[in-house]
């Protein structure tokens, strides 16, 4: 969708629709959200809504850097103690690998 | 004009390989080309218990290694530490297949890639089992007799060095010296041979070995796995052993009827069936169980007549236990059962015991009784035993043989009678031909066949004289299965006058051991088996492995044979129709209840090609034997045996050629290469397209 045809408020409400999307644990709303609307919050030259897309952005990428600290680690740990974990290592397994514990 | 001469070469082209394309297609595969795929392989598979597992596990992608041909231990430098090409797949001779060398190669597992072994000579003793068979799980346990636990006192299996026990994490496979051997070990002196001094040139033989095992750490975990049905196909990761114990009764009682049975006593005359190798598929138990079993049938022959004329007291049971060799699983499910009113008798009713343990390799001419001397210090039991003692000594007089007692003070060999000691305090005895520990050189091991027992035929006979002659070893055991025959029937409290009478069949045990150790397709097997079943006879001896517990009724070729075999030894053959003996109930003299009904193929008469079929009316049973520890989901019980078996995708074995590291890197290095080039090509032309090809389009613009 090229953002260059819409109106400015039409794309103020697509940002925040992004925005509070990215609420319902969907952190890559907020990843295309900083992608798509990036040029349009700091490279295009200013008017009136870009300083609101601004924040929006900004809360996005702070939102999707979150997720993937969190996530990241919660991966690690899991990968390197699932086999000692035992019997809770398999409940929370969806695909348990055979021939290796 | 041009297209006519092409076509015409075209033509004359298609023509000449027309031919060699249709006869070819099929071998021309490149695969075929490069690997050389070996056929008859045995591997070393993953077995689990409640808290180990042993056995071995290939990668996924199945092993590599360079071929090593393995001429003695000091060779083990080669591959182990000198060798430049590692990682090796080592080959070694069945008398380098020792536990020090396993154990080395198994520390060195980064330059060793498998193991294959070649079954040539025997070596004079070999036992990969552990010292004290089944230590956890017999009777002598710390808090039944703290100085007989663990074999203290006497060590059963003194030569067992514990490699069917030991975990391996690459593969070992075992091979017969046949034609695949011989194309292995000509690859490995074209390619693999050490040219004194200067080294090796690639390229080298190789071998891959796919056994990738699914299951893991030990049965809890297994079975735990196998059970989650989150996926949409749940896998199967591991499977109980497990098979059938057969049963017969002299007197059958209503199979429907559990439990105590008022005012009866019974014998059991046990022996066991299955046996154990490090290849498991390789099972061979001659000494370990077939000298047991076949004695015990042969007496089961030799009672029949008296028992029916003039039947004793007491009832008799012939009982052959199936997987004893893995923690007595066909005992501890029998005694189970008997504890929980889901078998026809309970505890109560047992009288007494006589179990046939390893009887044919004798070191003088005596015969050894064992008893258990803890129970003993029991007034009660102790008279019985003597009294079972008595009456098996008095049942050698005439035979070329004696039984002696053992020591007070030793314990039981391992045997199904512990686990019936494990549940009450019963009397009785186990018949074996060592007096302190083993005679057999070669216990759970493929070593331990027909050449062990001196099993020997005069070499110009045929299969089917073979089968007849009556061998030494025959007749040895004949004498033993008579002087069974006759204790059990003074046991059972039958008529004295009558015991001389009872004798075993020579030419039966002869048939029996033929049939057991040598060959499975033989006339009287054939015989006695049923017709939908006459493909397990082979042309080669049964497998005494107890197997993976089948959810299907379906038992082992061991299992149908001991089953057909008793019934025909036992039973009264009838003259019903094959139709009657599907439906014998319609009959009004025949029940189900008491007697199984088998169709058997029967001889075939001179001057016919027809079997003579018939039914045979028969007391046998086949009775589950499943540990109780998977009916309980007790999987990490120490009461029962836990041991499961892995589950597979496919195990197979190749050898090819395999080049250099270097030379895989530079073929990768220059297809990066061109990969690259050929995108800067592109990239080129792309840019300056026009410059390229409008030169072209010049002079047609200059006709407008």
């Amino acid at each position: 969708m090229n953002l260059e045809r819409l109106p400015n408020e039409e794309k103020l409400t697509l940002c925040r629709k992004y925005y509070f999307g990215g609420f319902a644990f969907l952190p890559f709303l907020w990843l295309v959200n900083v992608v798509w609307f990036f040029k349009e919050a700091f490279v295009e030259p200013t008017y009136t809504e870009q300083l609101q897309i601004k924040t929006y952005v900004k809360r996005s990428g702070l939102g999707f850097l979150l997720w993937v600290a969190v996530l990241t680690t919660w991966i690690t740990i899991f990968q390197h103690f699932r086999a000692e974990w035992g019997e809770v290592g398999d409940y929370l397994s969806f695909t348990i690998p055979l021939g290796i514990p | 004009m041009f297209a006519e001469f092409a076509g015409k070469i075209l033509e004359y082209f298609v023509e000449r390989y027309r031919v060699h394309f249709v006869l070819d297609v099929s071998c021309n595969s490149v695969a075929q080309k490069i690997y050389v795929e070996l056929n008859n392989t045995v591997p070393c598979v993953r077995l689990l218990n409640a808290t180990h597992q042993i056995g071995c596990q290939s990668s996924i992608s199945g092993d590599t290694g360079v071929i090593h041909v393995l001429e003695s231990e000091a060779d083990l430098e080669w591959p182990l530490s000198k060798g430049p090409n590692p990682p090796y797949m080592v080959l070694l001779e069945s008398s380098l297949f020792t536990k020090s060398i396993m154990m080395k190669m198994k520390n060195a597992s980064s330059r060793v890639a498998g193991v294959v072994v070649v079954q040539k000579t025997s070596p004079p003793e070999f036992s990969p089992h552990t010292t004290c068979p089944n230590e956890n799980t017999g009777v002598y346990t710390e808090t039944y007799d703290h100085n007989l636990a663990h074999c203290n006192t006497t060590v059963w299996n003194p030569r067992g060095n514990g490699l069917s026990y030991e975990e391996f994490d690459s593969p070992v496979f075992s091979l017969k010296e046949d034609n695949e051997t011989e194309v292995i070990k000509q690859c490995y002196f074209d390619h693999n041979r050490v040219v004194n001094g200067s080294g090796l040139q690639y390229p080298l033989c190789a071998m891959q070995l796919f056994s990738h095992m699914h299951a893991v750490t030990d049965t809890a975990t297994c079975m735990r796995r196998s059970s989650m049905d989150f996926s949409t196909s749940p896998v199967m990761v591991c499977d109980p052993l497990g098979g059938y114990n057969v049963c017969a009764f002299i007197r059958p009682y209503n199979s429907t009827a559990f439990g105590h049975k008022e005012n009866e006593s019974v014998v059991i005359a046990a022996a066991r069936l299955d046996s154990r190798a490090f290849f498991l598929e390789d099972s061979t138990g001659a000494e370990g169980s077939v000298s047991g079993f076949v004695t015990l049938l042969a007496a089961a022959q030799a009672l029949r007549e008296a028992t029916q004329e003039a039947p004793p007291t007491r009832n008799i049971l012939f009982a052959f236990f199936h997987g004893e060799v893995f923690d007595y699983i066909g005992s501890s499910r029998m005694v189970y059962d008997m504890k929980n009113n889901m078998f026809v008798i309970d505890l109560d009713n047992v009288h007494s015991i006589l179990e046939i343990g390893q009887v044919a390799v004798r070191s003088g001419t005596n015969l050894f009784l064992h008893s258990d001397p803890v129970s003993r210090r029991n007034n009660t039991v102790h008279d019985e035993v003597t009294n079972l003692v008595k009456n098996l000594q008095s049942s050698t007089a005439g035979l070329n043989f004696s039984l002696v007692e053992t020591d007070f003070s030793q314990p039981l060999p391992p045997s199904s009678f512990q686990r019936l000691l494990r549940a009450r305090a019963i009397p009785g005895i186990v018949l074996a031909d060592h007096q302190t520990d083993i005679n057999n050189r070669y216990y759970e091991s493929f070593y331990d066949n027909a050449a062990h027992l001196n099993l020997t035929y005069p070499s110009n006979l045929s299969p089917e004289e073979q089968l007849e002659f009556v061998t030494d070893t025959a007749k040895s055991l004949t004498e033993v299965a008579t002087a069974v025959a006759r204790a059990l029937f003074k046991q059972a409290g039958g008529n004295n006058s009558q015991v001389n009478k009872i004798n075993a069949d020579p030419k039966t045990v002869t048939q029996m051991l033929y049939g057991f150790l040598v060959r499975s397709n033989n006339s009287w097997f054939q015989a006695v088996m049923a017709p939908e079943l006459k493909d397990i006879l082979q042309p080669n001896p049964p497998q005494y492995y107890v197997g993976v517990a089948k959810s299907s009724h379906q038992a082992n070729a061991l299992t149908y044979l001991v089953q057909y075999l008793l019934a025909n030894l036992t039973g009264t053959a009838t003259n019903l129709t094959q139709s009657q003996c599907k439906k014998p109930d319609e009959l009004p003299n025949e029940s189900t209840y008491l007697y199984s009904y088998l169709w058997v193929q029967g001889v075939v008469p001179p001057n016919s090609t027809q079997r003579e079929s018939f039914c045979v009316r028969t007391a046998v049973r086949l009775v589950k034997a499943v540990s109780p520890a998977f009916d309980l989901g007790d999987y990490i019980s120490k009461e029962y045996s836990t041991w499961t078996k892995s589950q597979w995708k496919f195990i197979k074995a190749r050898i090819f050629l395999v080049a250099s590291r270097d030379l895989e890197m530079l073929t990768l290095g220059v297809g990066v290469a061109v990969l690259f080039t050929s995108l800067l090509v592109t990239y080129f032309v792309r840019t300056k397209a026009d410059v390229l090809f409008s030169s072209v389009r010049e002079p047609n613009n200059a006709a407008y």
